[in-house]
């Protein structure tokens, strides 16, 4: 496949900007927390500023891969170090500027450890960049692990609820769905008979036969769909998410699920048409298991964080959803609604996070009346849910839209079914948003502070995206679409 | 005769007879430390200097090529690795000192002659110096409950391994009335359908799956590495293996890949190997035990990369051989220098080291996360190779049960990691202060580990080069 390598090498600029705020960090002394943080801010700031320049400076008429970059890597074994983005690339680069950002300014009370906790996280972004801007089979895994193993600290030390109990399940689930990826990743470039991890060169022609493709598909999508939060390999996200603290709730709810369906659209369906085709009833199948048990299990919940943990288990599933329907919209959705669950949930780990410091409980039983002790706070709480409901006008009816008319096209049953639980969903989470921000306010939390100018900045601008694309769905959809027509055309 | 190729050997030997004379004067633990670590630092520059050399001498039963300097250098290196470990030589009683240094260079030397022997009776030499010096280890620890229980059943388990070794090696002799690793070259393939010829091999291997711990040869190894001295046990686990990779490689690729049979015998070790390794770590409390079994497995990824016999496996083992020093000598360097005083170290004792030294727990973190083989490291480099050569021979499977060993691993390599940043010591314990040359070992190792997992294009050149020797 063609494409133009960069005049300036904007990539591996973002992907520095990480390592050196990583360095930077290391750099400062422990006892300077506040030097820490603003560094933090600084480095994070920069690598938001980068994606949102990649994602205007996308020649979308032209499509493609852009901003490519490519070094020879491991002759020896065909790997190089080969970066581009495209039009499926660059909403994830932007997701991942946005809530790493705003994840950092949520965690700006951190107390504890900072230096490590800071330094951790910034490893773990780093790892999620690199895996969204390369095209390389080899540095794609090796992303994919550098974004995971952090995690097990970023939790077990700084979690709550069952923290060390969560970090060993979620590590060993995620990694479990690592040692799927690799024999896969092995298997395709042994038997393309090019010996290359070159990801655009293994896509061109007919390198696989179905059955090889059938295997590889079939690893690939379960291995990065425990990830993605794929029913029945979810169950590691919602103890994950409770126990991990709020701004590595947000990075890991947000992007690093991300990674898993983005995995499967970029590994697994770029380079196994044929296979993508013979599984996708059983995704459309899994995916509607998932929308369903999610909310459903959903329903039962009494703590907060799972409520929002089975909620993610159910909206990535409506991302599962659109890769099975193999249709333009489909796809076209499921990326619109990575994107913008990867900011509602954000919002939503992040509002429940300041709630959850003040007032030290997570049960929805124990809260009421929220509203009127702390309004800013339970503003953005409550837009974080009626985005999760799917309220038009906010980021995610437009993708849940999207994806559920091509799946009513291609599924029936599959889309009434996840239709349906959806709507009870949202019952649901209007009734745990009645519960906790109306009614009497309670006395135990009368002399909580409300969220302050300083903090609520990152709220701000999570919630102001979601209202932006929900007004304004074409700047994302189109950007997505220049890389769904390409693959679609191609095939 | 060109004594030049000898050079890495006389250093050693040299060194060897050097530290003999020091055990028998007055023991001064300062002077012997330095004289060792500057005699095996003249080995490693030796070793490397003579990377490139090539010849046969004492009429062809000696080889020396690319294969077997590549091996030397790596042993030299090891070797000087633990030497500078034996700062505070603790475990072992101050006036031995002399002798432990002794049995280090004569089992340093024996292996490197291993790497280079191709006639089966000096491999065989080179094989036992190096197992009876090893039992002589052992046996050196200060408090004998450990030392002399564990110094015996390692003896004699090694002694039944070299014992069904000599027989196999008689059997192959019997079939092929060849002594000469070019002679059997020339024979074995031709009769590897012969069950004879399987089974003689497959005998005569058992003496070095002995020394890479290899189940069912394997039950020593706990033992053995609880009752050496620490510095002791951290040769056996990295550099040791270092010699039984190199050997298995000149053994197994004597058959040239047209042996089905072989070829399943050691599917079914690499497997077993494996699983009983990881399974067997879980249950471990104690660090050496657990590194060990962590052998055990790890010696089932050094097999499925040489069971594949071709040269992308071959060199795949040696890269992986080169990993395992690395990695394993790293977490025996922090235990080493966790436990000042010799003892054997319970994982539960690394509570709090994060904060008593960051910078061993950070090597301890990067060689866990290598011997899980999570990228970028050099573990993740070594296995990718191994994955990709058993694909190129057709074993998904296989690499897919590997893959479901390496999730197992992660589950006590982990722990580990939790004692190490997690938990907190019962009372505070002081940090624990390097020396500036063990501050520098420890950082080069951390920048071994990841700089040869993001690129680990040289050694691999390297190794590849280096395995085009074997037939």
């Amino acid at each position: 496949m063609a494409y133009q390598l960069a005049d300036f090498p904007f990539l591996t600029t973002l992907l520095l900007c990480c390592i050196a705020g990583l360095l930077a960090i290391l750099a400062t002394p422990a006892k300077h927390t506040q030097a820490i943080k603003i560094v933090s801010a600084v480095f994070s700031g920069l690598t938001l500023v980068i994606s949102i320049y990649l994602f205007i400076a996308y020649d979308q008429q032209a499509g493609g891969y852009q901003f490519v970059e490519r070094v020879a890597w491991i002759p020896a074994l065909g790997i190089a170090y080969f970066n581009g983005v495209d039009g499926f690339a660059l909403p994830m680069l932007l997701l991942t500027g946005i809530v790493f950002f705003t994840a950092v300014l949520t965690c700006w009370e951190m107390e504890l450890r900072v230096k490590e906790f800071f330094a951790l996280v910034f490893l773990l972004v780093t790892g999620v960049f690199g895996l969204f801007m390369s095209l390389d089979l080899f540095f794609i895994f090796v992303w994919f692990d550098v974004s995971l193993f952090p995690m097990y600290l970023l939790i077990a030390i700084w979690g709550s609820t069952r923290k060390e109990y969560g970090a060993m399940k979620l590590t060993l689930y995620l990694l479990a769905g690592s040692a799927l990826i690799l024999p896969a990743i092995v298997y395709l470039v042994v038997h393309s008979g090019a010996m290359t991890f070159d990801l655009l060169v293994l896509m061109e022609g007919d390198r696989f036969t179905p059955a090889q493709q059938r295997i590889a598909f079939f690893l690939l999508y379960i291995g990065f769909g425990i990830l993605a939060g794929v029913f029945p390999f979810h169950t590691w996200s919602p103890v994950g998410h409770v126990a991990a603290p709020t701004a590595v709730s947000m990075i890991h709810a947000g992007v690093l699920m991300k990674i898993g369906a983005f995995g499967i659209l970029r590994v697994g369906i770029f380079l196994c048409p044929e296979g993508w085709q013979y599984w996708a009833p059983l995704m459309a199948v899994l995916a509607t298991c998932g929308i369903v048990y999610g909310t459903f299990v959903g329903l039962n919940q009494t703590d907060l964080k799972y409520v929002i943990g089975y909620s993610s288990v159910a909206h990535m599933g409506i991302v599962g959803l659109g890769l099975s329907t193999m249709t333009i919209d489909g796809l076209n959705g499921a990326v619109f609604q990575m994107f913008a669950h990867g900011i509602m949930t954000a919002l939503f780990f992040s509002s429940v996070g300041y709630i959850y410091d003040r007032t030290h409980t997570k049960a929805i039983a124990e809260l009421g009346g929220l509203s009127r002790i702390m309004p800013r706070a339970t503003t953005f709480f409550i837009l974080a849910a009626l985005t999760g409901i799917g309220v038009p006008c906010l980021a995610s009816f437009w993708g849940e839209l999207v994806v559920f008319m091509s799946c009513v096209r291609v599924y029936p049953v599959a889309g009434a079914l996840a239709i349906g639980a959806l709507a009870v969903g949202a019952l649901f989470m209007l009734r745990v948003v009645q519960k906790t921000c109306y009614g009497p306010p309670l006395k135990k939390f009368a002399g909580l502070k409300d969220i302050t100018a300083a903090l609520a900045v990152p709220r701000i601008i999570l919630a102001s995206v979601i209202v932006l694309l929900g007004l304004f769905p074409g700047l994302l959809f189109d950007m997505i679409n220049t890389a769904t027509m390409q693959l679609i055309g191609l095939r | 005769m060109n004594w030049i190729l000898l050079t890495p050997e006389l250093t050693v030997l040299l060194a060897a007879a050097l530290f003999l004379v020091l055990a028998c004067l007055k023991p001064d633990p300062r002077r012997d430390y330095q004289l060792a670590v500057t005699m095996a630092a003249f080995a490693v520059a030796a070793a490397t200097a003579c990377a490139t050399m090539s010849g046969d001498l004492f009429n062809h039963v000696y080889r020396v090529d690319l294969f077997s300097q590549v091996f030397k250098a790596l042993l030299a290196i090891g070797f000087f690795l633990v030497i500078f470990l034996c700062d505070d030589f603790q475990g072992v009683a101050p006036s031995h000192h002399g002798e432990g240094y002794f049995l280090l260079a004569v089992c340093t030397l024996s292996m490197m002659m291993l790497a280079s022997a191709v006639h089966l009776l000096a491999i065989v030499l080179a094989l036992e110096l190096s197992s009876y010096s090893l039992y002589i280890l052992v046996f050196l620890r200060q408090e004998h409950r450990w030392g002399m229980i564990t110094g015996l059943r390692y003896f004699l388990v090694g002694a039944s391994a070299s014992a069904i070794m000599l027989f196999g090696l008689a059997i192959i002799y019997g079939v092929t009335g060849a002594v000469h690793i070019d002679m059997l070259i020339q024979q074995l393939p031709a009769m590897m359908g012969h069950p004879m010829a399987v089974t003689g091999l497959l005998l005569t291997l058992a003496g070095f799956f002995f020394k890479l711990a290899v189940f069912p040869f394997h039950f020593w190894a706990p033992e053995a590495y609880q009752g050496a001295p620490n510095q002791v046990a951290a040769f056996i686990a990295a550099v040791s293996k270092v010699a039984a990779v190199a050997i298995l490689l000149r053994m197994i690729s004597m058959a040239q890949g047209n042996s089905d049979q072989l070829a399943r015998g050691l599917i079914a070790m690499a497997v077993i190997s494996m699983t009983v390794g990881n399974l067997a770590a879980i249950a471990q409390r104690d660090f050496k035990r657990l590194m060990a079994f962590s052998s055990v497995a790890h010696a089932g990824y050094l097999l499925l990369g040489m069971l594949c016999m071709t040269p992308a496996g071959y060199g795949a083992a040696m890269f992986y051989g080169a990993a395992v020093l690395i990695m394993k000598y790293t977490c025996f360097m922090v235990m080493t220098r966790v436990a000042d005083d010799g003892r054997n170290l319970q994982i539960d004792e690394l509570a709090g080291l994060h904060r008593r030294s960051p910078l061993l727990a950070l090597a301890l973190m990067m060689a866990l996360f290598s011997l899980a083989g999570i990228p970028p490291t050099i573990g993740f480099v070594g296995k990718l190779m191994i994955f990709v050569a058993a694909m190129q021979k057709g074993y998904l499977v296989l690499v897919l049960v590997a893959m479901a060993n390496v999730v197992v691993s992660l589950y006590y390599y982990l722990l580990v990691l939790k004692a190490a940043y997690l938990d907190e010591p019962a009372q505070v314990l002081p940090s624990i202060s390097l020396t500036m040359p063990a501050r520098l070992v420890a950082v080069a190792m951390i920048a071994l580990i990841v700089g040869l997992g993001f690129y680990p294009t040289t050694l691999l050149d390297l190794v590849q080069a280096a395995v085009l020797r074997l037939p």
